[in-house]
């Protein structure tokens, strides 16, 4: 897997607070502009910030959730906040306050009133955090959908061997030469070959999850 | 207009690691000083309050503080970026500001200070560009180990790469070390097109002098085949490396005193006469010119030394700087400057090779030029089983 890269220059992201506007984010407005993003505010009502799909929605933006406020989601926006960076606004050092922000997702945080000094470290630090996160998440679920595949590895040797009379070593040699000529997992590759022999039955296993043809597609960040 | 008599800090270190410099820029903003004062009329007067920090870090709060408690609102002052930092807090507390003219690192914009000296796409910027043109791709970095020169190599070694040049290496010395055997002798051995040095100093002027030495042993014609690139290298450090290395060294400026206008002759001769000890003119001492000039026309056009007017007023104000035209953009508090290259000679001036058209907007978080990603590091091949 290639090392994800780290993004240091911000000019075109849209950052979305969701505080209410005053002296407290006065700074963290002006420096976020100063870094090239644009600027927008979360409308807040009876203090309850609600975030509508628009806003959140495209790879250039970060969320700065206020942790005083009960930050509300409508439905559909719960899922694009799963592919949001979040900044949480620290002013009440509370647990509820602070596990309220984790909820959402929070990779790095500053504290109320907003110092401009510190704006550039926590949007570094959240933005690529939160990538790194995402980039893991996704590799887990790659490893637990080959995880599943195994049987077919395994089903796979067993008719290596009884075909070609050789033992499992060579067996699993022969299917990794295989599968890696045709730039497939071995997990992958095992499920091919055991589906197109004669009479073989429809898998009892569904695979969810992204493929790795999918998966390359998306690279490159 | 109200006509008012404000007292101004001054604080430069007149000792230290960086005294050369430091000095040249206390100068240069006492000659500021002294010209307004001279012109008199009807504007506001002035007195400099001058202090020295003499080269010792926790001198610089401490006398910011008293500068402050004085009731000072406003202070030219510092020359490293540790110094800058460590005073700002106090700047904040008494909502006063901070002149800062110096050439810097960028990536700092606070609203209590306006800076007068370039920010990064003043220097190296330009300097990456007239390399890459005229010199050649493959650089070998050698830097004082501290933030200027780590993240400058950082911004070189992101611009050669999108050229398709490279980094040969970059290797680090203490803050005042003066053996370079070892980092000379690799750089023979590795025959870079050109030496990138943020070295700093007294480190500095003493590699300029034994590299040319050992090129001169190898018969290396060292300025014309491994030339030496710095950010803002000035006048007063090339009389510190000596008439036997000299010529010949690239930097990148927004001012060089050989700039040959009659407002810059007239601010060249002007200093000579005011310090005839030196040390010679530099591009921080014009900044700290170009501050105090920039402090007295937002003074006078506020009428008052209040700092949220002093603020508002200096976004109008324009100074016909030995330079060029200079003025402060008030999204980024920073300075419209002219970038130069220039190639210093025997007679410890330099000549300016290339000039920009027109005053470069500030920006000091790079936000127009870095690419989006950071440079990746060299990746990591592994065997699959």
């Amino acid at each position: 897997m290639t090392e994800l890269r780290i993004i240091q220059n911000f000019i075109g992201y849209r950052a979305l607070i969701a505080a209410e506007e005053g002296a407290a984010v006065a700074q963290l407005e002006a420096t976020l502009t100063k870094l090239g993003l644009s600027v927008a505010y979360a409308e807040v009502e009876a203090g309850a910030a609600r975030l509508d799909e628009a806003a959140l929605s495209g790879e250039q933006a970060v969320l700065f959730a206020d942790a005083d406020l009960n930050v509300t989601l409508e439905s559909a926006a719960q899922e694009l906040l799963a592919q949001l960076p979040v900044i949480g606004l620290i002013g009440v050092e509370a647990p509820s306050r602070l596990k309220a922000i984790m909820r959402l997702g929070a990779t790095a945080t500053l504290r109320k009133p907003v110092y401009g000094g510190s704006v550039y470290s926590a949007l570094f630090v959240g933005v690529n955090a939160f990538r790194q996160r995402r980039a893991l998440s996704v590799e887990i679920a790659e490893h637990e959908r080959r995880r599943h595949g195994r049987r077919y590895l395994i089903k796979a040797i067993l008719h290596v061997m009884e075909a070609a009379g050789c033992d499992e070593d060579a067996a699993y040699d022969r299917l990794r030469r295989e599968s890696m000529r045709q730039r497939l997992s071995i997990e992958d590759y095992c499920e091919r070959f055991m589906r197109a022999l004669p009479g073989a039955h429809e898998p009892s296993i569904r695979f969810q999850g992204t493929t790795n043809a999918e998966k390359s597609q998306q690279g490159g960040k | 207009m109200t006509i008012g008599r404000y007292r101004i800090g001054v604080m430069f270190s007149d000792s230290g690691p960086y005294g050369t410099v430091s000095r040249s820029m206390r100068n240069g903003a006492l000659l500021s000083f002294a010209e307004i004062a001279r012109q008199g009329g009807n504007g506001p007067a002035f007195e400099p309050v001058v202090v020295d920090p003499a080269g010792a870090p926790g001198r610089y709060p401490e006398l910011a503080a008293e500068l402050l408690g004085q009731g000072i609102r406003h202070v030219v002052g510092c020359y490293t970026s540790s110094s800058r930092k460590d005073v700002i807090p106090q700047f904040e507390k008494h909502d006063a500001l901070l002149w800062y003219p110096s050439h810097y690192e960028g990536f700092e914009s606070a609203p209590n200070v306006i800076y007068t000296g370039a920010a990064p796409n003043h220097h190296i910027i330009p300097l990456i560009r007239y390399l890459l043109a005229n010199v050649g791709k493959r650089a070998y970095c050698v830097g004082s180990n501290y933030i200027w020169a780590w993240e400058n190599n950082r911004i070189l070694r992101e611009g050669l790469a999108a050229a398709g040049g490279s980094v040969i290496a970059e290797r680090y010395l203490a803050v005042g070390e003066t053996d370079h055997s070892k980092v000379i002798a690799a750089i023979l051995e590795a025959k870079p097109d050109f030496v990138f040095n943020t070295l700093i100093g007294t480190s500095a002027y003493t590699f300029f002098r034994d590299f040319r030495a050992a090129c001169a042993a190898y018969g290396i014609d060292q300025a014309r085949e491994i030339p030496i690139a710095s950010c803002s290298l000035s006048e007063p450090e090339l009389a510190e490396i000596g008439p036997a290395a000299m010529d010949g060294h690239l930097s990148s400026s927004v001012y060089f005193a050989s700039i040959p206008t009659a407002t810059n002759r007239h601010f060249v001769e002007a200093y000579g006469a005011m310090f005839p000890q030196g040390p010679n003119v530099s591009a921080d001492a014009e900044a700290s010119y170009v501050a105090v000039k920039l402090l007295a026309a937002a003074i006078a056009a506020a009428g008052s030394d209040d700092v949220e007017r002093v603020r508002a007023a200096v976004a109008d104000a324009r100074v016909a700087a030995p330079q060029g035209e200079v003025w402060i953009d008030p999204t980024t508090n920073h300075a419209f400057l002219t970038p130069r290259i220039g190639r210093s000679s025997a007679q410890g001036q330099f000549d300016v090779v290339y000039a920009a058209r027109q005053p470069a907007e500030p920006d000091p978080y790079l936000v127009q030029t870095a690419p989006r990603y950071a440079a990746a590091s060299r990746p990591k091949l592994k065997v699959v089983r």
